[in-house]
């Protein structure tokens, strides 16, 4: 019944979406208003079957229903009710249903918000969402479908996915990822309606940044919290290994975030349309590739799904986007003409250049090095891995000269400057750097480019400061109190500028952080016996014994260590071994203690059968919680700036005085 | 029409579209074991449920199928019927040894006692032969032909159709 109803109901989202984009394009092809409000009408169908899907889907999961063969092939009668819920996305076809339903929620809310404007655009935009949202229906209907009756139900089923039930990481760390990952589909189809209509208007910039912006919040969030759990589980005591799947959600985020930037010169000099317009049609791109790196079976990797049949599927869907947007770029990108154009290269806007240079750049280093060993494989038949080595060793300079325009680039002024201006704007933020990269020395920093990551760190940190000081200034100087300035400056009028603030203040803290966790940690690899001590740092660590403990859905060897600093008792630590019925391997939990200044981790290498001998990998590592911190600062930011409020409205309002109006219009970055 | 970028994305279109065609229906999980073709390291383990110890290197002049598991192992448990009538059917043409690890002698015991017994079950006390031959999880299978020789090697639960295209392999 359930699986009849679902089968049903994802045909009807794959007719229904096929008509709509069909029907988009037509009524964009003709400026058809009437077309116009019935694709809006096969968006809103679309998002209400797909919602209707999952709930059904959902009901079947609670209720056990094992004639529906997603629910027979992760159900369990023994799991828990919330494993249960969320083990819509612990497989393949579930992620894929789970998929379309984040798409048609995105779908019909950015057809409600767009209603009443753009409309020029808006029937390609609707589009070109309802036909990715055609593949996926495709996929969700015959290749990968989770609705398919089961004639002979078992009573039970094996549960989901073990790695899904060892960490409550594991179950937030998907829908964020979905979250970003499908929202690029949004301002996917906004750039592609530019490019069809062979026009970018400044007024449309502002939907497509609102569209960026969201799934760039949920992708940072989503790859940090990929990372933290690798770090709290995975046990060898880091948070990013190269491996092709982490590559693959990092990606699309470097092209977004370049985006972003490159959206930036484009409002305030009408220029870099065609390039901003590329880099969003590659963030979404780089999301279907990436989804064909987890569901191809192509990669190994922690989190690859097993070996599927879908992944022809979507390479067949990946190299039709791809020549389609190649082929529309080309025809197209001339017509996307500049209004403006760039005067120096010592500016603020050189500056925006030589970011998105670097995010490219970046972008190809990592996408090469996660593609060549299949390049190498499918040439010389040989098996190869590119490691850390090679990403370190390109990456690292990136990053650093990231920071250093973290600093140089909002410090600099719009257009072109004198020298003095220059001079004035670039000398003071090297008190910063100078402090920070001698405080960084001081607590035994050694490695070059830790210290040129602090300093340059310490000058982007003051020039973050004070640039969210200024406005605040300026407006006090006018008379307002310290608050009313502050909450007018920060909150009302300079909101999306104080919003990037806050973004690069918690980029410079990640990037100082990773530089500092990543090569000053001290590790120790000890065998102890029960009862015997080893000392790490301030910490002296305990062996007190092992215990094994039979869990409902594992059995978990638990080796307990009593942790003292400075000969202080703290804690009882208890880095675990989990065995898992289905699992070939037992999955590793080492223990973490954290603090701001840094964090103690204890791993479990080896137990022996007695329980009286344990070989522990012991770490200390400063900042990492930093990173955690400061990636949720970035989040806060974005989320800042995508606040809808009726600043729209303020914007045209008559500037009453220039000095504030020129700090909060300089200010749009 | 602007050729530059016409040129430029479809030369990266096409290389990744190609390369990512040729990566298709391999599995990735599968590491080329630098064994195959080797001599099989030596061992001589002590046998459950007895004193006896054995040598690998008693049975040179047959092929051995090698597989190592745990009764741990959920996936050890769906392919050990198929290894024990395999064993049974093959009789003294092939020898069948399991390699257990990380286990206990008595869990050992009961598992073969309910599910069938067919060859010798060894137990790898410090896990010392799992790490000569490079396991890297269980269940894993290595064949070796009538000259001590690894000619093959599966990781992951064996199938009749696995078996049998290995096996053929160490008859030959």
């Amino acid at each position: 019944m359930n699986a009849t109803l679902g089968r049903f109901l994802i045909l009807g989202s794959l007719l229904v979406s096929t008509t709509g984009a069909v029907l988009g394009f037509a009524a964009g092809a003709k400026r058809s208003r009437e077309g116009l409000k019935w694709t809006q009408r096969f968006a809103y169908a679309f998002a209400a079957l797909m919602v209707v899907a999952t709930a059904v889907m959902e009901k079947a999961l609670i209720t056990h229903d094992f004639s529906v063969s997603y629910v027979a092939q992760v159900g369990s009668l023994s799991t828990p009710l919330w494993v249960t819920i969320v083990s819509l996305w612990s497989s393949l076809e579930g992620s894929i249903l789970f998929w379309g339903f984040v798409l048609g929620l995105y779908i019909a809310a950015a057809t409600f918000l767009t209603r009443k404007d753009h409309e020029e655009y808006m029937a390609y935009s609707i589009a070109t969402w309802l036909a990715c949202a055609s593949f996926f229906s495709f996929l969700i209907a015959g290749p990968a479908s989770p609705f398919l009756s089961v004639a002979m139900p078992p009573t039970d089923g094996p549960g989901p996915n073990p790695l899904l039930q060892n960490h409550v990481l594991m179950i937030i760390h998907p829908p964020f990822l979905y979250l970003g990952y499908v929202g690029m589909t949004i301002p996917f189809g906004f750039a592609t309606a530019a490019l069809l209509r062979g026009r970018l208007g400044l007024a449309f910039l502002k939907p497509m940044r609102t569209a960026l912006m969201l799934p760039w919040i949920f992708l940072t969030i989503a790859i940090m919290l990929g990372g933290w759990w690798a770090y709290e589980v995975l046990g060898w005591g880091g948070y990013w290994a190269w491996d092709p799947v982490e590559n693959a959600s990092l990606l699309p985020w470097l092209t977004a975030t370049a985006a972003l930037h490159s959206a930036v010169v484009m409002e305030r000099r009408g220029v870099l349309k065609g390039w901003t317009v590329t880099l969003i049609q590659g963030s979404f791109l780089l999301t279907i590739l990436g989804t064909f790196m987890t569901r191809s079976g192509v990669f190994n990797s922690v989190h690859s799904f097993t070996q599927s049949s879908i992944g022809p599927t979507i390479l067949v869907f990946l190299a039709a986007v791809l020549l389609g947007s190649v082929a529309l770029l080309a025809t197209r990108i001339d017509s996307l003409e500049a209004e403006g154009r760039i005067d120096g290269a010592v500016s603020r806007e050189g500056m925006f250049l030589l970011n998105n240079l670097l995010f490219v750049l970046f972008t190809f280093t990592v996408l090469i090095g996660t593609v060549f060993p299949l390049v190498v494989e499918a040439l010389r038949g040989k098996q190869m891995s590119v490691g850390r080595p090679y990403f370190d060793s390109m990456v690292v300079p990136v990053g650093t000269a990231l920071v250093f325009l973290l600093g140089v680039g909002p410090a600099l002024p719009w257009g072109r400057a004198s020298k003095e201006q220059v001079r004035r704007s670039l000398l003071p933020p090297l008190i910063g750097a100078a402090l920070v990269g001698i405080i960084g020395y001081a607590l035994g920093a050694r490695n070059a480019w830790t210290l040129l990551t602090l300093v340059f760190g310490g000058y982007a940190a003051q020039v973050t400061l004070a640039e969210m000081w200024k406005p605040v200034v300026q407006r006090m100087k006018r008379g307002d109190s310290l608050v009313t300035a502050t909450v007018q400056a920060q909150f009302k009028r300079g909101r999306r500028r104080f919003a990037s603030y806050i973004i690069h203040a918690g980029a410079v803290i990640v990037i100082v952080a990773i530089a500092v966790s990543s090569t000053t940690r001290t590790q120790r690899e000890v065998s102890l016996a029960r009862g015997q001590s080893a000392s790490i740092g301030a910490y002296t660590l305990t062996f007190l014994g092992t215990e094994t403990r039979n869990e409902p859905n594992r059995v978990a060897t638990i080796a307990r260590v009593a942790v003292a600093k400075d000969g202080k008792q703290i804690e009882v630590v208890e880095p675990r071994m989990n065995q898992y019925a289905t699992m070939r391997e037992p999955i590793g939990t080492p223990a973490v203690h954290s603090t701001l200044a840094g964090d103690l981790y204890v791993s479990i290498m080896n137990l022996d059968g007695s329980g009286e001998n344990a070989g522990l990998l012991l770490l200390i590592t400063p900042m990492v919680s930093w990173i955690w911190i400061a990636v949720l600062l970035m989040g806060v930011g974005g989320v800042i700036a995508i606040i809808p409020t009726r600043s729209a409205v303020t914007v045209l309002e008559p500037q009453d005085s220039a000095a504030p109006a020129v700090a909060e219009t300089a200010a749009l970055t | 029409m602007n050729r530059t970028v016409l040129a430029i994305g479809i030369v990266i279109a096409l290389a990744l579209v190609v390369v990512l065609y040729f990566g298709l229906g391999k599995d990735p999980q599968h590491i080329d074991s630098p064994l195959v073709g080797r001599p099989a390291p030596d061992f001589a383990l002590k046998a459950v449920g007895s004193d006896e110890t054995i040598d690998l290197a008693q049975y040179r002049g047959k092929p051995v199928v090698l597989n190592f598991w745990a009764t741990w192992c959920r996936p050890c448990w769906d392919e050990h019927p198929t290894l024990t009538a395999t064993a049974q059917s093959a009789g003294n043409q092939v020898q069948f040894l399991g390699v257990v690890f990380q286990d206990d002698e008595s869990k050992i015991v009961d598992f073969l006692r309910q599910r069938g017994w067919a060859y010798p079950t060894l137990v790898d006390e410090k896990g010392k032969t799992a790490i000569a031959y490079g396991v890297g999880g269980v269940p894993e299978t290595f064949f070796l032909n009538k000259n001590g020789t690894i000619v093959a090697k599966f990781e992951g639960p064996m199938t009749p159709d696995i078996i049998e295209e290995n096996l053929a392999k160490a008859m030959r």
